[in-house]
């Protein structure tokens, strides 16, 4: 029961971005597709999922005070490794990602999640935990992505949706990411202080 | 002193060296892959811009106005109007201009009369939607079209997917001012009277970038020149 509530908490109740407040760079500015979203899900969930494994089962060994430095040393090293792999077998994706996936060294989930639970955690939970926000954050990401896409490109998964019409070039700016983000947020806050009432 | 210095020294140091260990056999795995990628691109990119040419040579790098000049020499055999063989030679160059929010990164081929033969855009930072669309390929395919088999996509498969910015450049004049048409809406009835002109239509709402690529072609055909200037009397023959 303890491993399934670790889990689904980083889906709704725990959620990175619309609860906990966390990551909203690499989230306003990789959404402008939804392959885009997907692929950054999966790069910062692999990374989040290493780095709690390793650093929940060597918690008991870190020093307290070079626990930043060794936790930003693990993970730096898993994101190079993603890093190398995209761009020897995902071109495509390496090239429109960019900047973003090196980024993910200063994702504020991971450390975030490093310092909050894995060094305080075991090993199974910790993973749990990491699969649990990495698709938390990825939910996030791909919705607001999809509402982006739909609306500013006319497009989903690259594919037209209605040929020839001209779409709302504002949505994949900056500008779009920020409106759509801030309607979600306030229907998240609308939907828990409802269920909160009752 | 025992625990406050040699432990943690020893445990980072540890912990590094478990990094290092991973990191450098991921990179052996990944760099041959990664190098055949970045050569298969530009072998793409030279046969995109000087379609039917043969590079002589290799890559040339030539030091013009303080900078590295990357360029390529080709030859390409043609027939002439009274049906004798004659070899045309080509040129291929990467450029670099400004554009909205950063450089834009074009290889441009242009023939020895300074016709464009193609363009490719290598690498861009432009704003998505607006001046990225010089990369963008015309969708010729919904997304209805895809959920019941894409068979339109069928009829266009060995078609050679060029972005449609990129390929207007092909067959302007190159040692002319390049200049602008009506924006925005392209389609190929346009091509004829753009030649005439020698001018493209830019992307709307996207002036800076359009006018960035002309100023990147610009720039290189002009350091072209020059570095086949200095190149000519090194080379033995070459000069004629």
């Amino acid at each position: 029961m303890r491993y399934w509530k670790e889990l689904v908490k980083g889906i709704w109740s725990r959620n990175p971005q619309l609860v906990i407040g966390l990551a909203f760079c690499p989230t306003l500015a990789v959404s402008t597709s939804v392959s885009n979203a997907l692929w950054m899900t999966l790069a910062a969930t692999f990374v989040l999922v290493c780095s709690n494994l390793l650093i929940s089962s060597i918690r008991r060994i870190v020093p307290g005070h070079l626990r930043i430095p060794i936790f930003i040393t693990i993970i730096a090293s898993f994101v190079t490794v993603v890093d190398l792999l995209l761009n020897a077998y995902q071109p495509a994706v390496y090239r429109s990602l960019g900047i973003f996936i090196p980024l993910i060294v200063v994702n504020c989930i991971i450390l975030g999640r490093a310092e909050e639970f894995a060094q305080k955690n075991g090993v199974l939970v910790s993973v749990l935990d990491g699969i649990g926000m990495g698709v938390g954050f990825g939910l996030t990401l791909t919705v607001l992505a999809a509402v982006r896409e739909v609306l500013g490109a006319n497009s989903l998964f690259g594919y037209t949706l209605i040929p020839g019409m001209e779409p709302a070039t504002a949505m994949v700016m900056a500008p779009g990411a920020f409106f759509v983000l801030a309607l979600m947020l306030w229907g998240m806050n609308v939907i828990n202080s409802r269920s909160k009432r009752k | 002193m025992m625990k406050d210095i040699v432990k943690p020294t020893v445990i980072l140091t540890a912990i590094a060296l478990v990094c290092v260990f991973l990191l450098s056999h991921v990179q052996r795995l990944t760099v041959p892959a990664i190098a055949r990628r970045a050569k298969e691109s530009r072998e793409q990119a030279l046969a995109l811009v000087l379609p039917g040419f043969t590079i002589t040579g290799g890559e040339k790098k030539t030091r013009v106005d303080g900078s590295d000049f990357t360029w390529w020499e080709g030859e390409k055999k043609v027939e002439d109007a009274i049906m004798k063989e004659k070899i045309v030679k080509g040129f291929a160059f990467i450029t670099k201009s400004s554009g909205y929010s950063g450089d834009i990164e074009t290889m441009v081929g242009v023939d020895e009369n300074g016709k464009v033969t193609g363009l490719t855009v290598l690498s861009q930072t432009e704003t998505p939607g607006l001046g990225a669309r010089c990369v963008e390929v015309a969708s010729r395919e919904t997304l209805w079209d895809h959920f019941r088999g894409g068979i339109p996509v069928r009829d266009f498969a060995d078609e050679v997917r060029i972005p449609w910015f990129q390929k207007q450049f092909e067959g302007l004049n190159a040692k002319e001012k390049i200049g602008f048409m009506r924006r925005g809406v392209w389609n190929p009835n346009m091509r004829e009277s753009l030649l005439e002109k020698n001018a493209i239509s830019a992307i709307t709402g996207a002036t800076i970038t359009s006018t960035a690529v002309i100023a990147g072609i610009e720039a290189g055909v002009a350091r072209l020149a020059k570095a086949r200037a200095t190149q000519a009397p090194a080379a033995p023959g070459g000069a004629r």
